[in-house]
């Protein structure tokens, strides 16, 4: 009796005696006073072919308030976005890289980056934004060589590529985004673009769906001979030739995903704005909006609805447009953007296909209900990129 | 009894819990001991049969001591069948080239730092090195299928990352060829057998721009070509300026802010599968079109490659091809100077009647 219950106290001990061993480290919350939100996207999208091949290749380091060396070179930086791939098409409303896959390329900033993330600010999912220290920052962007190496570990002969260096001043709780870009399509000069949102701001109503659009092209890149752009490639659509410096959009609401879908009346072709080729202002561009359920039949739950945006130069009208289907070439007077699709074998045709701007997804008792969302559309040096923001939803009851 | 075991139990307890503690400590066992087994730089060359000329040239420039010492090197080392392209086949070739020149050849081979494969970025174009001899190494690699190809200056590693006490060593199916001091300009005027390209340059007005900064890429059909076609130099001199396009006759051979190694079309095709590279002709609507890789299919082992060109009207169909002209010759291709390259061409581009001046 009192052997097995000294047994027993000398067990517990041992594992007490091993929580305490355990339990010793102590969390370190990192916390940021005064954040500002930042995304950062490489929109730098050219190819390094025979023709180019002294240009850097688009892959970079960002380094924010970095320190640099007598020679001019960093050496360290308190903020560091390493890898910065060329973005990908579409930006999902939720952060869909970090943990995903074991390739250090990143797509964005913060994307893989483990850091601090923004909250959800009225009613947004800021997840995609790292939290930065708000106030004056340099920053600086690096061309580096594609490969695993951590940038400061780098050869000092591979870290001397400059992009850009400069400084920015970001206001507390504001949201950014910052973008590299092309500004100059025959100096191929190349700079940032820093967009204050201001999406968190406006009574956006969550029955309707909002896009804005920008044409962050370099400037003569439609102008510019389609074969030296490479803008003829198979899948690229007529937007790989550029568009207009100047173009109207037009929005087409399609009801359903088949082949014969009917497009929804009032939005068959409606026109939306203008849309001006800027790479250099700061400013946000107005957000157009249709409801989400345009498709009055649709029962207010659930809608298969698709969007179409189509892009023509002024003076030309969408229900005769001179181009075929299939035509690539049209001169930089048409192009256009579908938010999914109902043709499997799509890149034949010359838009560009998008995945869909509702989210569709199981919350409360229905599975699946549909969201509406903010989106941005923006063209550059004739690829396109969708970027998606989401309103908080209710979670799903199984 | 009871007391026992029990007694037994604490006493395991306290032992098992020292070896707890115990366990939190790593020593580190591992010793790096330097590996005796690897040879010392010149000392692996010398022993090595198929790098025996690499080896009597350097002995002949007196700096195998330097390679044996410490310090890290990489040797780009062409083994003999490389020297042979060139034309040295025994080690007393050497002994008529001007020893300042054949010790240019072997310390432009040689970096005094070490580079290894994986320090060289995952698809590099003409990532750049400095030789011993002070000038640029382009190198370029490109990866498929797990494997990796890698060139300096055009020439390919066939045998990469073979390690040395104090370096590594990279062996190249073909000397690297790169003269000091020269421009594109230069390097045509001093060889006689270029010299009908040349006039043809000078008269139509390309030739003062190639002692500029360039970079160009000259295509160099020799005299012989030239003849080949009835363009002597006398037929050269006879031209009248004014009623041929000159940019099509010989302005084609120039390609303006461009420096092309053979071995870069391989790189591209397969990193971006462009096989193909248009090249507008200056001021016409001419194109020619570049494509290279390997040439000799019989022989699984001779990896050399080349490039043709075919000359067309015109880009986009309908076209007609003018000429199709290949340069396999790899004693010729390759030629790095300051500011750009030579490559020898086998055949002739356009005639001067398909340069005439229609109106």
């Amino acid at each position: 009796m009192l052997l097995s219950r000294m047994k027993n106290v000398i067990f517990y001990a041992a594992i007490a005696l091993s929580c305490f061993a355990i339990g010793c480290s102590k969390v370190e919350y990192k916390k940021i006073d005064d954040p500002a939100y930042l995304r950062v996207f490489n929109n730098l999208n050219y190819k390094i072919g025979i023709d180019n091949k002294d240009e850097q290749l688009p892959f970079l380091t960002m380094l924010i308030d970095p320190e640099m060396d007598q020679n001019g070179m960093p050496v360290s930086a308190q903020i560091k976005g390493d890898f910065l791939d060329k973005r990908d098409p579409y930006a999902p409303p939720y952060p869909s890289h970090i943990g995903s896959g074991t390739s250090v390329n990143n797509p964005e900033y913060p994307g893989r980056e483990n850091v601090l993330v923004g909250p959800v600010l009225n009613g947004f999912d800021l997840s995609s934004w790292a939290q930065i220290p708000s106030g004056k920052h340099r920053i600086v962007f690096m061309f580096r060589p594609k490969n695993t190496v951590p940038f400061f570990n780098l050869d000092p002969k591979l870290k001397k590529s400059f992009l850009i260096d400069t400084t920015m001043v970001l206001d507390s709780k504001e949201v950014y985004t910052l973008h590299v870009l092309q500004k100059d399509f025959l100096t191929k000069r190349n700079g940032i673009y820093l967009r204050k949102e201001n999406f968190h701001k406006l009574p956006l109503s969550d029955s309707s769906i909002y896009v804005n659009f920008y044409n962050m092209s370099a400037k003569g890149y439609w102008q510019a001979d389609n074969d030296a752009k490479g803008g003829n490639e198979y899948g690229k659509g007529a937007m790989g030739n550029g568009v207009k410096d100047q173009m109207n959009i037009f929005v087409t609401l399609y009801k359903n995903r088949t082949v014969s879908s009917p497009k929804i009346s009032g939005y068959n072709g409606k026109y939306l704005g203008n849309l001006t080729r800027n790479a250099d202002v700061l400013e946000v561009s107005p957000y157009y909006s249709f409801p989400l359920f345009a498709d009055a039949s649709a029962g207010g739950i659930f809608t298969d609805m698709w969007q179409r945006f189509d892009f023509l130069a002024p003076g030309m009208d969408i229900r005769n447009i001179p181009y075929g289907p299939t035509v690539n070439q049209t001169d930089g007077n048409w192009a256009s953007i579908n938010c999914l699709t109902p043709y499997p074998d799509y890149r034949q045709w010359n838009e560009i296909v998008m995945p869909n701007m509702i989210v569709n997804i199981h919350s409360g008792k229905y599975n699946p209900r549909s969201f509406a969302t903010v989106n941005t559309i923006e063209i550059v040096n004739g690829n396109v990129y969708l970027s998606t923001i989401q309103r908080k939803y209710a979670p799903p009851v199984y | 009894m009871k007391y026992e075991s029990l007694k037994k139990c604490l006493y395991f307890l306290s032992v098992l819990w020292l070896l707890g503690l115990n366990a939190c400590k790593h020593d580190d066992l591992h010793i790096d001991k330097a590996n005796d087994n690897f040879r010392p730089g010149f000392d692996f060359v010398k022993n090595n049969y198929d790098l025996s000329l690499f080896a009597s040239a350097i002995e002949k420039t007196g700096i195998g001591p330097e390679l044996n010492g410490a310090g890290q090197f990489t040797i780009l080392a062409p083994s003999n069948a490389a020297f042979n392209i060139i034309g040295i086949n025994r080690p007393s070739d050497f002994d008529k080239m001007n020893p300042d020149t054949l010790k240019f050849l072997v310390q432009r081979h040689i970096l005094n730092e070490r580079i290894m494969l994986k320090d060289i970025p995952f698809n590099g174009i003409d990532v750049r090195y400095r030789t011993l001899a002070g000038t640029e190494l382009y190198a370029s690699i490109v990866s498929r299928d797990n494997s990796n190809t890698l060139y300096f200056n055009g020439s390919l590693a066939s045998r990469k990352d073979v390690t040395l006490a104090n370096g590594t060593l990279h062996v190249l199916d073909r000397v690297m060829k790169s003269t000091a001091n020269t421009t594109v300009q230069g390097w045509l005027s001093a060889r006689p057998e270029y010299s009908i390209l040349v006039s043809g340059l000078k008269k139509f007005g390309f030739w003062d721009e190639l002692a500029t900064e360039g970079p160009y890429t000259i295509l160099a059909p020799k005299n012989k070509e030239f003849e080949a076609n009835g363009m002597t130099a006398e037929v050269i001199a006879g031209l009248n300026v004014n009623s041929y396009i000159g940019d099509r006759l010989f302005g084609c051979y120039v390609m303006r802010k461009k420096h092309f190694f053979v071995s870069d079309f391989v790189v591209f095709s397969i990193i971006n599968n462009d096989s193909f590279y248009y090249h507008p002709v200056a001021n016409d609507t001419y194109i020619m079109t570049i494509t290279a890789g390997r040439f000799n299919y019989d022989n699984i082992y001779d990896q050399s490659i080349g490039y043709n060109i075919e000359v067309r009207t015109n880009k986009n169909f309908p076209y007609d091809i003018v000429t199709n002209v290949k340069g396999h010759d790899q004693k010729a291709i390759d030629n790095l100077t300051d500011n750009g390259l030579v490559q020898d061409l086998q055949g002739i581009l356009i005639l001067p009647e398909q340069a005439i001046k229609s109106n």
